[in-house]
């Protein structure tokens, strides 16, 4: 029984049928399915199965964020019982895009994805500033920052980020990692961030890599 | 010969090594023109096409006074966009901080705009179209027949005017996804697809009417030289939509419009698209499209691979590295050299920038970038 619900929840991810994911995992839990099992077998698995259809080529952004939505709709349901078995999100990610940059549907996906795999995201929203990921990251003590740019003229204020933060001794005790239209893994190298990632996927393979947590 | 002639036989493959150099596909952002006014362009380039044709030397190519796709309102081509609505919204200033202001814009769209530059691309809040209802409202801004929507108030003269012309035109034909995406927003558009289906077939169903209906009544009096979609339907790691779904929602309305231009006579018909095209291509081709442009550089596209695998199936526009042009000559020397000689030599191709010029291009590095392409590549 256990099983057909965790492998039912990854089906209905897969679907994108959200509130079908709520409710199979309300009656998981009802039935006494661990909160970390169903996150850990139910949830993140049904995302990861997604993920692994986007790398074939089979799935497309809808489909992403359709998957996205159901497992979010899955995590409101259990969140209350993450929070009683005292099971803690997989890191914190403080998301943003940077000064000058108004688009946010890459940053979107980011975060969509990244919480329908077990990670908490605190999203500053567009066009933040150096000071402002600075006060963040003052403020909510994350495990990294994932910062957007998509145009080639806002990319440049990412390295005010990292002076930001260097120069009050907290770039250290923080991963970096970027993304968007007009970056490259040359240009992420040059920057000196820890990790540029090319789509919403492999920004969660990298978060889970600097948690040392192996997918 | 004239402009329009050599368009035309670059177009059709039977002019290789001849370029047609214009302000097409060589858009600047505001800011950029700003930057090369304090560099030493004259001013009037700033609101001007006319004087920006002039002070770099392009070659006139004219589109038909008619709102039929996504529409500048920028003085440079660029933002503020719009959807072709008729009648517009009104605009209101909802809220303002030092930096910004939210706006309802012409389109109805709630959106932040920069204070210091309006003409950057805005931030999203709020799309008009949210569901059925919304859309039958919406629907009815978008009557081809809208008086406002035909520009010039003689279309008689305009017409007759414009048989005389010795420069290419071109018609926008719309879009399927873009515009959907304009009064619906894009995450709201990608739900929809699963949501509610019928809805999303509405939508196109309606552009396709809207498109059929302008294109007939334009092509009853001018014979126009290509049409252009505009979709931006990619983003750098592909299609925003599955090929699957394109060739299920869009493909049969492409076909409809694609087939009642090629009725009239026009074979040049391309399709706007940002990003990784790549899959799209042949789906684009299926449905009677055979023009892509910007063909964007950062996205992954390269013209000279497209050439190679298409042949003659496509005519190429752009795919110019924006980014070498900011990196000085020798970036855009080396840009050049690679991708232009070839792609002259087999036609079908006209040189162009892959998106908007950025502010960190400087004047000099632009103007070597026309420099070293008519010096060395000119016929």
């Amino acid at each position: 029984m256990e099983v057909d619900y965790l492998e039912s929840i990854v089906t209905a991810i897969d679907e994108g049928e959200a509130e079908q994911v709520a409710e199979l995992t309300q009656k998981a839990l009802d039935e006494g399915i661990p909160a970390k099992e169903l996150m850990e077998r139910g949830l993140v698995r049904g995302m990861e199965k997604v993920g692994e259809k986007f790398k074939e080529g089979v799935a497309y952004l809808p489909e992403i964020l359709i998957a996205a939505r159901a497992a979010n709709r899955g995590l409101e349901v259990l969140k209350p019982a993450i929070a009683k078995s005292g099971l803690k999100p997989k890191g914190k990610v403080v998301i943003g895009t940077i000064e000058g940059d108004l688009h946010d549907i890459g940053k979107n996906m980011v975060k969509f994805v990244l919480q329908g795999n077990g990670f908490e995201v605190i999203d500053l929203g567009v066009d933040v500033s150096a000071a402002q990921f600075h006060q963040a990251v003052v403020e909510e003590k994350p495990d990294m920052v994932a910062i957007s740019a998509l145009l080639t003229t806002t990319m440049v204020n990412i390295p005010s980020v990292l002076e930001t933060l260097g120069k009050t001794g907290l770039r250290g005790g923080v991963k970096i990692m970027v993304g968007g239209a007009s970056l490259t893994e040359e240009y992420a190298q040059e920057v000196g961030v820890d990790a540029y990632g090319e789509d919403c996927f492999q920004a969660v393979e990298i978060a889970l890599r600097f948690m040392g947590v192996t997918s | 010969m004239t402009g329009r002639e050599r368009f035309l036989k670059i177009a059709r493959f039977e002019l290789p090594n001849t370029f047609f150099l214009s302000t097409y596909n060589h858009a600047m952002w505001h800011k950029t023109l700003e930057r090369w006014v304090e560099e030493g362009a004259p001013k009037e380039i700033l609101s001007s096409t006319k004087a920006r044709l002039g002070y770099f030397g392009f070659e006139r190519i004219g589109m038909v006074h008619v709102e039929a796709s996504f529409l500048t309102l920028g003085k440079t081509g660029g933002p503020p966009f719009i959807p072709p609505v008729r009648p517009r919204f009104e605009l209101k200033v909802l809220e303002e901080d030092e930096r910004t202001r939210v706006i309802i814009d012409e389109g109805g769209r709630k959106l932040r705009q920069y204070k210091d530059d309006p003409q950057r691309m805005p931030a999203w809040l709020d799309a008009p179209v949210k569901n059925r209802g919304d859309w039958d409202e919406y629907k009815k801004r978008l009557d081809p027949h809208h008086p406002e929507r035909w520009l010039d108030p003689d279309w008689g003269a305009y017409a007759e005017n414009l048989s005389q012309r010795d420069y290419p035109l071109g018609v926008d034909v719309g879009s399927f996804y873009g515009l959907l995406r304009e009064w619906t927003g894009a995450e709201r558009l990608m739900y929809l697809f699963y949501d509610d289906p019928e809805l999303v077939h509405d939508m196109i169903a309606h552009m396709e009417y809207f498109s059929t209906e302008i294109i007939q009544r334009v092509l009853k009096d001018i014979q126009v030289d290509f049409a252009v979609f505009w979709e931006d339907i990619a983003w750098k790691g592909g299609p925003l939509i599955s090929p699957k779904m394109f060739r299920e929602f869009m493909m049969p309305h492409y076909k409809k419009v694609t087939e009642l231009l090629h009725r009239k006579g026009v074979d040049i018909i391309f399709v706007d698209s940002d990003g990784d095209i790549s899959e799209l291509i042949p789906l684009w081709v299926e449905s009677g499209v055979n023009g892509m442009y910007p063909l964007e550089v950062a996205a992954g596209m390269d013209a000279v691979k497209l050439r190679k695998q298409y042949g003659k199936q496509c005519i190429l526009w752009g795919n110019i590295d924006k980014r070498a042009l900011a990196k000085g000559k020798e970036a855009i020397k080396e840009e050049l050299d690679r991708k232009i000689p070839f792609l002259l030599s087999q036609g079908g191709y006209f040189p162009g920038i892959d998106h908007f010029i950025p502010e960190d291009v400087s004047l000099e590095n632009f103007q070597s970038y026309l420099d070293y392409l008519r010096e060395h590549f000119a016929s």
